[in-house]
């Protein structure tokens, strides 16, 4: 990854000014950029730089979602400030490094066993639960933004660009076709833009997504002989999950993702303490 | 599992005369603050709750009987900007206030009735407002009961329950308190299969989801309701002639309220007077168990003449308790009751014995049985 010359310029200027090594670019989203950088005692740390045109009213979102969570699976936020290059405003924040990559990484080695997607599930349903009483919606659940601490290997949710606040008024207009999000993970209510129905349930549908496509290397709606666009269009019509994933899911003691990813928001857990107790209750359904 | 008394007008002398009631729905409309307060002193224990229905159903309604006179009746009802927060958050205050003043343990929040189509917008506005409720309410330690009004014909179009249910259950409310809306006349029975299907799907998705739901205004239909899985289901006297009609709020000017009416469980239906002895003919109207049934029925052996409208209705009403307490407990199915009711019906039909009513004839329990079998399959 190579950062646009000038927003490594002031990535250099803000880590000069707080004392900070700038190390490798590790991340560039629609609206920011993610350098490694190091603390004066060595540890790590990931400096956030958001882009000018991108500083705006999501962003800001994004920024108090991030500073009202406090979860051991969610990524710790350290600070906030605004840098002055001139005549443009850019924000930054400090927050943790997660050293042990990402879900897609880990996938990439194989599939992952009924019982590691259980925990996992269970570790990020909590997370989620937590961002859920926020009153907030991630809506952006997928393997690119779940990370991992290689101390513990215990997974975090990162990356709240896309965060909803259901206190506020959503940025997103109706008339767009579709919401933001990821389209392979995203639920009917996000593909469809139907904003009254999305809530927390929308990050419950994609983490089932996640978990499923950890264990069968496919989403859960994928049909035998169709493509990654068709597997979408099904899950927009509110088809239903692919037989072949509710069979293994089932026989696997993964019932809890069948019900996760079901069409309508109110045939998946309402509360997210009940998908908690799914998850950490083995033969729960 | 249980039955609610869905209080009207003069029907506070029905408190604690008819058993196996769970508790009564407050009408405002009907009863002033000072009245509601007593006779909630006097009834409410730890076995019979009160549940306050704001009963702020139509804005620019003329008429609303005693409403005006209650300190959280808005002021300004009909000239506010009801989509205001603020204005919102003050009269919920004053509801919270007002419904634990009176004594009851569970507040409904206030749902308007709006004469356009009732949007997804619209659910999303009275789910927000429940929400607000539910964080004022918990200061006087009240329940909440998330109110949801449905339109019946609009739960006929497909997903259409799943739609209203996805939104209005993103609550913390405790429950849901369900009114559903229809256009039928006076003493006619609900019949639309794929109204009723819509709304036993949407009761049974709320169910299914862990969200108890009481249907408000429900009559003999209570059998679809619980075959639904609704939780509990209220009536009340005059639920032998009317359901929640966007009328409800006027007087009746039928002539039918003051006329006895006899609830036959063996044909699911409400025979006037003279009906009785044809169908007693037929083996048709005991007394069973219901007391109020016995003195009726003791009544017209020995004084034909005398009136017997107030025992119809508390005959009526001890049917509902019960028979909401025997599907509960799974005594009987409605499956079973409508089945062998359609059966009893046309007995009747052959035998050329048929009711005062022209539409009082049984054929709206094809549409239930339909409905009852269907209403799950996808």
């Amino acid at each position: 990854m190579s950062a646009d010359p000038k927003l490594q310029q002031v990535a250099a200027a803000v880590c000069a000014d707080r004392g900070l090594v700038l190390g490798a670019e590790v991340g560039t989203g629609a609206f920011k950029h993610t350098f490694e950088v190091r603390l004066p005692n060595g540890s790590a740390r990931a400096l956030k730089l958001y882009r000018k045109a991108g500083a705006d009213a999501r962003t800001q979102r994004e920024v108090d979602a991030i500073k009202r969570c406090s979860h051991p699976g969610i990524v710790r936020f350290e600070s906030i400030e605004v840098w002055r290059d001139g005549a443009a405003d850019y924000i930054y924040s400090i927050e943790e490094f997660l050293d042990g990559g990402t879900l897609t990484q880990r996938m990439s080695a194989g599939l992952m066993s009924p019982q590691v997607i259980r925990q996992l599930a269970a570790s990020l349903a909590d997370a989620i639960a937590h961002i859920a009483g926020l009153g907030l919606v991630h809506r952006d659940i997928k393997p690119d933004n779940i990370m991992f601490r290689i101390a513990d290997h215990s997974p975090v949710i990162v990356d709240f660009g896309l965060v909803r606040d259901l206190q506020q008024t959503s940025l997103t207009n109706t008339w767009v076709p579709h919401g933001p999000g990821t389209p392979f993970f995203a639920p009917p209510e996000q593909l469809n833009n139907e904003k009254h129905m999305i809530d927390w349930r929308a990050d419950q549908f994609a983490l089932g997504v996640a978990m499923t496509v950890c264990g069968i290397g496919r989403h859960p709606y994928a049909l035998v002989g169709i493509n990654p666009h068709q597997v979408v269009d099904r899950v927009a019509r509110r088809e239903s999950p692919a037989p072949e994933f509710v069979a293994w899911a089932t026989s696997n003691g993964l019932d809890p993702l069948v019900k996760m990813v079901a069409p309508w928001p109110i045939q998946r857990y309402r509360t997210p303490q009940q998908l908690v107790d799914a998850l950490q209750s083995p033969g729960a359904p | 599992m249980s039955a609610f008394h869905q209080m009207g007008h003069d029907s506070r002398n029905l408190l604690g005369s008819v058993p196996g009631y769970a508790g009564a729905i407050i009408s405002p409309v009907n009863d002033i603050e000072a009245d509601v307060t007593e006779f909630v002193a006097q009834h409410a224990s730890d076995a019979f709750e009160f549940i306050f229905d704001p009963q702020l159903y139509f804005p620019r309604r003329g008429d609303r009987g005693h409403l005006a006179t209650w300190t959280y009746f808005p002021r300004d009802f009909e000239t506010a900007d009801l989509t205001s927060d603020a204005w919102w958050s003050d009269a919920l205050t004053e509801l919270a206030h007002t419904a634990a003043r009176v004594g009851a343990a569970k507040v409904c929040s206030p749902a308007l009735i709006a004469s356009a189509m009732l949007t997804n917008d619209y659910y999303d506005a009275m789910r927000a407002r429940s929400e607000t409720l539910v964080e004022i309410a918990g200061g006087p330690g009240l329940g909440v009961l998330q109110t949801v009004i449905v339109r019946l014909a609009d739960l006929a179009t497909p997903n259409r329950a799943l739609e209203i249910a996805s939104i209005v259950s993103n609550t913390r409310a405790v429950g849901i308190y369900l009114v559903m809306l229809s256009d039928i006349r006076p003493r006619d029975e609900l019949r639309d299969v794929d109204q009723l299907k819509g709304a036993m799907r949407l009761i049974h998705s709320l169910e299914t989801a862990g969200l108890p739901v009481l249907v408000g205004c429900s009559s003999s239909d209570l059998l679809l309701w619980k075959a639904a899985g609704a939780s509990s289901c209220a009536t009340g006297k005059f639920a032998n002639l009317r359901r929640f009609t966007e009328g409800r709020f006027n007087e009746a000017d039928d002539g039918g309220r003051q006329m006895a009416y006899w609830f036959e469980e063996s044909l699911l239906a409400f025979l006037r007077g003279s009906d009785i002895p044809r169908v007693q003919a037929h083996g048709f109207v005991a007394a069973g168990t219901n007391p109020f049934a016995a003195t009726i029925l003791a009544q017209l052996a020995t004084d034909p003449a005398r009136a017997w409208v107030a025992l119809g209705w508390r005959k009526y009403m001890h049917w509902f308790a019960d028979m909401e307490a025997r599907l509960s407990a799974g005594i009987v199915r409605p499956r079973d009751l409508v089945r062998a009711a359609e059966s009893n019906w046309q007995m009747l039909e052959q035998d050329d014995v048929f009711m005062e009513e022209r539409s009082n004839d049984g054929t709206w329990l094809r549409s239930w049985l339909r409905a009852i079998v269907e209403f799950s399959r996808p």
